[in-house]
C-alpha cells in the first residue's frame, strides 16, 4: 500500500549441466525478472561471455514458425479460444510429432486450393474486361483473326475516322467512347495504322476466343459465380478445420513459445566455459520458495545469494503492491507512467479520489445505474485484461455516481422525492425552479477547497518522497523547503483573502480590527506566509518563481468539477423539457393517431438525448477527473518512469504438465 | 420625441442581460483562445505519443496548459451570472 512491491536481487550461479533444470524451474515459477547480462570489462565480470541458446533451440523455433503459419492461415488467435481442457505437455509433444504434419498438409492444401481458385476468378475477370469492348460486335470473334491478306485493327478512337485506304469499318460505342473495328488490306496496314495513331487511336488486342463476345462474357460470368461458390466451400472447410484444430494449435503455440523462451534464456545470462551466472529480481516474499525449489530441483548443485542494492540509484523493476480494491486503477497509473521503485505509489489515492470526482461531476442515480449495468455487461463480453480493468474503474466510478446522485437528488435530470442534501444542482429550465436554484457559488468554493487540499496533499507527498529518496543534507533541505514554500504561499494567499473578503463555505476572518494598512492580524499572517513561501520557492530554483501563478490557476482548474457537472445536469433537464413537456405532454391531453406518432418521436428524442448525455458524462466525468490527477496532482510530486517488472515465464492457459 | 423613462425594473433587467452577454463572451472567447492554443500543441502531442508511448504524461501536460484560459473565463462567467 502506497509503496511498490519490495524486491530482492538474486544471483544464481551453477555449472552448465544444471542450466536446463534451473531455467525450467525459473520459468515455471514465473517470478524471476532477469537482468540482462551485458559483456563488459567491469571488475568481477572479466572473462564472462553471453551464453549460447540451449541445444534444440533452432528446431523448436522452426516448429513454432510452422505452428504460427498454420494459425495464420486458419486465422486463429489465442484470445478467441475458450480454455476448456488443458492439454498435457507430454501428450502435446507426441501430438506435435504425429499430428502436426497432417494438419499442416491439410492447411497448405486448403490455402493453395483457395488461392488457385481466387487466381482463376481474377483471370476470368480480366478476360471479361478484355471482351467488354467487343459486345457491340455481334459476329464471331474467331472471324476477326487468321487472315492472310488483311489486317484487323480494333481500338478506341475519339471521333469517327475517314480512312484514306480501302477498308471495311465498324463503329460501336463502349462506355461513351467510340470503338472501331476495321479491316484493311495487308499492304495498306502500315499507312492506316499511322494515320489512325495520329487521330488518337488506342489499339485493343482482339481476344483469343471463339463465339460472340456476349456469349463468352456470359460463360465467364457463370464460371466466376461457380468458382465463387467453390471458394465459399473451401472457406467453410477452412473454418471447420479451424474449429477442430484451434485448441490444439494455441496449445502448441503456448508450449513451443515457452520452449523457445526457455532455450534462449541463456542469451541473457553470463557464462564461462563450465558455469553460468544469472542475475535478477524476485518479490521479497516469494524469494524463499523460489530458492528452495531451485535448490531441491538441482539437488543442491547451485549457488544462490541475495545481492545488496541501492533502491534509489539502481534501476529496480517495479511491480504494484495494492489491495484488490485499487488494482484496476493501476491501469490509469500505467497510462501516465509506472512509479519509480523508491517513490510513493499513488494508486490507492487515485482509486479513492477518482470515483469521488467522477461522482461529483456525474452525480445522477439514473446515469449511475446505466453505467453500472453497462460495466457489468461489457465485462462479461470482454476478455482482455486492460479492458476489464478499465471497466472495473468505471464500475467504482458509477457506484460513486449513484451515491452522489442520491445526495444531489437527481434521476436523469429529474428531482428525486427529497431535497438535495448539501448542494443543489437543479437548474431553472422550462420555468420550474425547485428550491432556490443551483448553489453555484457554494459549488465553486467547494471545488476550490478540493483543489487546495488535493494540491497541498500533492506537495506534502513531494516532501515525503524527498525524505525517502535523498540522504540528509543540503539538497534534501532545499527540496523540502521549496515544497513548504509552495504550500505556505498558497495558504498565505488564502489567509489574506479570508481577512479581506467574506467568502461562503470558507472561514470569515474579516471581523478582526485592522492593524497595518487595513490588514488585520490574519491578513498580516497571510502576507508573511506568502513572503516566506516565495523565498522558499526561490531558494530551490529561482526560475520556479515564474510558476507562481499556477498556484491560482491550478486551484481554479478544479472549478471544472462544478462546471462539467452543471452542464451535464443542464443537458439532462433540457432533454426532459423538450421530450416530455414540449412534445409528449400536449399530445397526451387529446390523444389522436398523429398524436401517438408524435409521442413516439418524443420518446426517441428522450432516448437519444439521454444516450448522448451518458456518453458525454463518461467522457467528461472520466477525462476531467483523471486529468485533475495527471496535471494538477501528479505534477506536484510524481516522477514515474519506473521499469516494468516482467518475470521470466508465462501464465499458462492451454497447457499443463 | 417620447422620452423613455428608465424604471428600476428596466435597469435591473438590462443589467442582468448585459451580465449574461458578458458571461457568454467570457466563456466563448476564452474557449476559442484555448482551442487555438491547443490545436497545434494537441497535434504535436499526439504525434509525439504515437512515436513514443512514454511521452503520454508529458504530452498531456503540454496539451492542457492553455485550458487555464477557459477555466478563468468560466469562473468569470459563473461569477457574473450567480
Amino acid at each position: 500500500m502506497f509503496k511498490v512491491q519490495t524486491m530482492s536481487r538474486l544471483l544464481i550461479a551453477a555449472s552448465k549441466d544444471q542450466l536446463d533444470t534451473i531455467v525450467r524451474e525459473l520459468y515455471r515459477h514465473n517470478l524471476f525478472h532477469i537482468e540482462d547480462f551485458v559483456e563488459s570489462d567491469e571488475e568481477g565480470y572479466e572473462g564472462f561471455k553471453i551464453g549460447m541458446p540451449l541445444p534444440g533451440a533452432g528446431s523448436v523455433s522452426s516448429d513454432l514458425i510452422r505452428i504460427r503459419s498454420i494459425e495464420n492461415s486458419f486465422d486463429v488467435s489465442a484470445g478467441e479460444v475458450e480454455t476448456t481442457v488443458r492439454s498435457g505437455t507430454a501428450e502435446l509433444t507426441r501430438k506435435i510429432e504425429s499430428e502436426l504434419p497432417v494438419i499442416e498438409k491439410e492447411a497448405m492444401a486448403l490455402i493453395e486450393e483457395k488461392s488457385s481458385l481466387e487466381n482463376t476468378v481474377r483471370e476470368y475477370g480480366m478476360k471479361i474486361a478484355e471482351l467488354e469492348p467487343f459486345t457491340g460486335y455481334t459476329g464471331y470473334l474467331e472471324d476477326l483473326k487468321g487472315f492472310d491478306f488483311f489486317v484487323v485493327l480494333a481500338g478506341y478512337i475519339p471521333a469517327h475516322f475517314g480512312f484514306t485506304v480501302p477498308n471495311e469499318s465498324f463503329y460501336t460505342t463502349v462506355n461513351k467512347r467510340h470503338f472501331l473495328i476495321a479491316v484493311v488490306p495487308l499492304e495498306n496496314a502500315e499507312e492506316a495504322e499511322r494515320s489512325l495513331l495520329d487521330a488518337g487511336f488506342q489499339a485493343v488486342a482482339i481476344p483469343d476466343e471463339t463465339g460472340t463476345a456476349r456469349a463468352r462474357i456470359d460463360w465467364y460470368t457463370q464460371e466466376i459465380t461457380r468458382l465463387n461458390n467453390e471458394i465459399e466451400g473451401v472457406k467453410g472447410r477452412i473454418l471447420a478445420q479451424k474449429k477442430t484444430h484451434a485448441a490444439f494449435l494455441v496449445a502448441c503455440d503456448e508450449l513451443l513459445t515457452a520452449e523457445v523462451e526457455r532455450k534462449e534464456a541463456p542469451l541473457r545470462f553470463a557464462t564461462t566455459e563450465e558455469t553460468f551466472v544469472a542475475e535478477g529480481w524476485v518479490p521479497i516474499e516469494k524469494k524463499d520458495a523460489l530458492i528452495s525449489d531451485i535448490t531441491s530441483a538441482t539437488g543442491g548443485k547451485v549457488y544462490i545469494t541475495e545481492l545488496e542494492y541501492d533502491p534509489v540509484e539502481d534501476v529496480v523493476p517495479v511491480e504494484y503492491h495494492n489491495p484488490d480494491f485499487s488494482k484496476p486503477t493501476e491501469l490509469l497509473i500505467d497510462i501516465y507512467s509506472r512509479p519509480q521503485y523508491s517513490e510513493f505509489d499513488p494508486t490507492l489515492l487515485v482509486a479513492i479520489v477518482f470515483p469521488i470526482f467522477f461522482g461529483f461531476i456525474l452525480g445522477d442515480v439514473g446515469y449511475g445505474l446505466i453505467l453500472l449495468a453497462l460495466s457489468f455487461y461489457l465485462r462479461k463480453m470482454l476478455k482482455e485484461e486492460a479492458g476489464r480493468k478499465l471497466l472495473d474503474v468505471l464500475r467504482n466510478a458509477s457506484v460513486s455516481s449513484i451515491i452522489f446522485g442520491l445526495l444531489f437528488s437527481e434521476f436523469l435530470g429529474y428531482a428525486l422525492p427529497w431535497d438535495p442534501i448539501g448542494l443543489n444542482r437543479h437548474l431553472n429550465i422550462g420555468g420550474h425552479s425547485t428550491g432556490h436554484g443551483p448553489d453555484v457559488t457554494q459549488m465553486l468554493v467547494l471545488t476550490a477547497w478540493i483543489g487546495i487540499l488535493h494540491i497541498t496533499l500533492g506537495r506534502s507527498l513531494h516532501i515525503y518522497n524527498a525524505m525517502r529518496k535523498h540522504h540528509p543534507g543540503k539538497h534534501r533541505t532545499k527540496v523540502v523547503f521549496g515544497q513548504v514554500g509552495w504550500i505556505l504561499t498558497m495558504w498565505g494567499i488564502l489567509f489574506a483573502l479570508w481577512s479581506l473578503f467574506a467568502i461562503p463555505v470558507m472561514p470569515d476572518l474579516t471581523g478582526f480590527a485592522g492593524i497595518v494598512a487595513g490588514l488585520n492580524i490574519f491578513g498580516i499572517l497571510g502576507a508573511v506566509m506568502v513572503v516566506v513561501g516565495v523565498i522558499g520557492v526561490a531558494q530551490e530554483n529561482v526560475l520556479d518563481l515564474l510558476e507562481l501563478p499556477t498556484i491560482i490557476s491550478h486551484v481554479l482548474s478544479y472549478a471544472r468539477l462544478a462546471a462539467v457537472g452543471l452542464s451535464s445536469v443542464a443537458i439532462a433537464m433540457v432533454t426532459n423539457y423538450i421530450a416530455i413537456e414540449l412534445i409528449i405532454d400536449p399530445q397526451l391531453e387529446s390523444l389522436s393517431v398523429v398524436g401517438i406518432v408524435i409521442i413516439l418521436m418524443g420518446i426517441v428524442v428522450f432516448l437519444i438525448g439521454h444516450t448522448l448525455n451518458t456518453a458525454l458524462g463518461v467522457l467528461g466525468g472520466g477525462l476531467h477527473s483523471i486529468r485533475l490527477h495527471y496535471v494538477e496532482f501528479f505534477t506536484k510530486f510524481y516522477q514515474g518512469g519506473g521499469k516494468k517488472y516482467k518475470p521470466f515465464g508465462k501464465n499458462r492457459k492451454f497447457t499443463e504438465d | 420625441m417620447a422620452v423613455e423613462v428608465m424604471t428600476v425594473e428596466v435597469a435591473e433587467a438590462t443589467a442582468s442581460g448585459f451580465a449574461a452577454i458578458g458571461a457568454g463572451l467570457a466563456v466563448g472567447l476564452t474557449g476559442m483562445g484555448t482551442g487555438l492554443a491547443q490545436f497545434s500543441i494537441g497535434g504535436a502531442a499526439v504525434g509525439a505519443t504515437a512515436e513514443n508511448k512514454d511521452m503520454f504524461g508529458l504530452a498531456l501536460l503540454f496539451t492542457v496548459i492553455p485550458e487555464t484560459i477557459v477555466i478563468f473565463g468560466l469562473v468569470v462567467a459563473l461569477l457574473l451570472l450567480f
